[in-house]
């Protein structure tokens, strides 16, 4: 399917904010599923915006603005092809799938969700990791409301709801416990109707196959709907903005995000 | 990339007087062609006060006094010392940009400009006669093309090069634009009743003033549709003096030009923001909204572009 993405992200601040700077992970890189036909990162502001990739691999948009904003609007467009390979991911990997056994603070398990996830029937990683993702999608509702983007994985266990972060963070959290690497995709998911379509899900390594992509949120590996940004340990690694300025007081923030099958080329 | 403002400067204006008498030249061969039909057929008497006005000199033109007669208007366009945008005027000014900054350019693209500029400077003055208009307007345009090619083929992708390629599309838009207003009462929107003949040779005029005759009946196999005149020349991406085409080597040329500092400034944003306008629209929305106001909307975007990129680029 070729995805087509148009996202703008406006901050706006109180009082004029110094010192802007953003870090945005939001443009994809091709792999063996995806292909980016074309992709533009704006940022409506002066100053110095650098692209790089991080240590993941991602591509990281440094900017850096030359004056005090009030505002700062990023507008993020461009069209990707995804086809469906059942989830399998095979890219470049900077890493040894072992580092993604590491669990920063959001994906550290708690007793109970260690318990949870040892629970899962045993038998091959593959078999595993669907079973995981089944009982995980019983376990959890969907909830906007219940968690925020810093809630960790085992308090949204404990609260049984949230949203597709906390989806991921569990499913990882539970993956690595049972010693399986696994990781945190920031994305977008191409729909149909009118939701926003920022979208995370995980990847989980399957030896003998690879990595492999969970969406636990809606019991699915991931095809050709979802388009893969970024990875990460956890939401922080991958997340698709972060920032920072001196004042600027409260901080207003609206997002419009829309991914959708790109319509045919205009002929007539 | 590392270059002064003032070689940045000239070179931009380099690349917009070259493409400027090129646009020029054509004007007149087209408007020549139209002109010489026989008004039972479609030609036009008005011909040639619609070529000022494309050329948007119709003011200057006015202040000589003259009558608006073929051999007049032919002068003006052409080698007027009193018209800044005379073919000749243009050659003069993309020379001597180009002379400022010899250096940044090649030699083969140094010579195809100053080459041109002396044949050119041949025809200027009470030498100049009607006869030898088309010799003049082949020249120049051989000469255009000679520059374009000698860039293309032996100039470094570097700083100069994206000056140059910059000012000529930012031209280009121009020019485009100014054509499609002055013929935009001809512009009608799809299902309106086609006109005879006349307009009919006015659409013909209009394609071949921007090169555009051969490309629109490969693209669209069809007699000469208004509306569809408009979208080529508006939103088709593969017509290359299309407003959409040169936003987008625009916005091409100024991320190359900013890509080694990363400083982004108001020239990218204008850009930016001018070429989503053009994605975001088509052409049935551009008749409901009025191609009058859409045109004039597009010009005031353009000029506001060219003073972004003095502002960036300290010129």
């Amino acid at each position: 399917m070729r995805i087509r993405v148009d996202h703008a992200t406006t901050y706006g601040y109180e009082r004029p904010a110094d010192g802007v700077i953003q870090a945005l992970r939001v443009q994809p890189r091709d792999h063996e599923g995806q292909r980016v036909a074309n992709w533009r990162v704006d940022v409506e502001a002066d100053g110095v915006l650098r692209a790089r990739q991080d240590a993941f691999g991602n591509w990281l948009h440094l900017f850096a603005a030359d004056q005090p904003l009030t505002s700062l609007t990023v507008r993020v467009v461009g069209e990707v092809e995804v086809r469906d390979m059942s989830g399998v991911v095979r890219t470049a990997e900077p890493f040894a799938p072992g580092v993604f056994l590491r669990a920063p603070p959001l994906t550290l398990p708690d007793p109970a969700l260690q318990a949870w996830a040892a629970e899962t029937p045993p038998g091959p990683v593959l078999d595993r990791l669907h079973g995981l993702m089944a009982r995980l999608h019983e376990r959890l509702s969907f909830d906007t409301q219940a968690t925020t983007v810093a809630t960790a994985a085992s308090e949204a266990f404990t609260h049984a709801a949230g949203v597709c972060q906390d989806y991921a963070h569990i499913f990882i959290a539970s993956a690595r416990s049972l010693g399986i690497p696994a990781r945190y995709v920031s994305g977008h998911l191409a729909r149909t109707d009118a939701q926003e379509a920022a979208h995370a899900w995980a990847e989980a390594f399957v030896p003998d196959l690879g990595w492999v992509a969970f969406d636990a949120a809606n019991r699915v590996c991931a095809g050709e709907t979802h388009l893969r940004v970024a990875v990460g340990l956890d939401y922080l690694d991958a997340a698709p903005m972060r920032g920072a300025r001196r004042g600027g007081g409260q901080e207003t923030l609206s997002v419009a995000v829309h991914a959708r099958e790109a319509r045919l080329q205009r002929q007539d | 990339m590392q270059m002064l403002s003032r070689t940045a400067a000239s070179l931009f204006w380099t690349g917009r007087y070259i493409e400027r008498a090129d646009f020029m030249c054509r004007l007149l061969d087209a408007t020549a062609r139209l002109a010489s039909l026989p008004s039972t057929y479609g030609g036009d008497p008005t011909a040639w006060t619609g070529a000022l006005s494309a050329a948007g000199v119709a003011d200057a033109f006015a202040a000589t006094g003259l009558e608006p007669s073929e051999a007049a208007v032919t002068h003006f366009l052409a080698v007027s010392a009193d018209n800044p945008s005379s073919v000749r005027h243009c050659l003069e000014r993309a020379r001597g940009n180009a002379r400022a900054v010899r250096t940044a350019l090649t030699l083969e693209a140094w010579e195809a400009l100053n080459g041109a500029w002396h044949e050119v400077d041949r025809f200027a003055g009470p030498r100049f006669t009607q006869g030898r208009m088309g010799e003049l307007v082949e020249t120049v345009r051989r000469a255009v093309l000679a520059f374009d090619g000698a860039a293309h083929r032996t100039m470094l992708r570097g700083g100069a090069y994206w000056f140059l390629q910059l000012g000529a599309a930012v031209e280009r838009a121009d020019n485009t634009a100014r054509l499609l207003d002055v013929k935009y009462h001809l512009l009608l929107p799809r299902d309106e009743a086609v006109g005879g003949s006349l307009d009919h040779f006015q659409w013909v005029t209009v394609l071949r003033t921007v090169s555009a005759n051969t490309a629109y009946r490969w693209l669209y196999r069809d007699t000469v549709k208004p509306w569809l005149v408009a979208d080529l020349l508006i939103f088709d991406s593969r017509m290359p003096r299309s407003l959409i085409c040169c936003y987008a080597e625009i916005v091409e040329r100024l991320d190359q030009l900013t890509h080694g500092s990363g400083k982004r400034g108001p020239a990218n944003r204008t850009a930016v923001t001018i070429l989503r306008q053009l994605q975001d629209t088509d052409i049935d929305k551009v008749f409901a909204a009025g191609v009058h106001e859409f045109i004039g909307r597009f010009l005031a975007d353009n000029a506001r572009l060219g003073a972004a990129v003095a502002e960036q680029f300290l010129f």
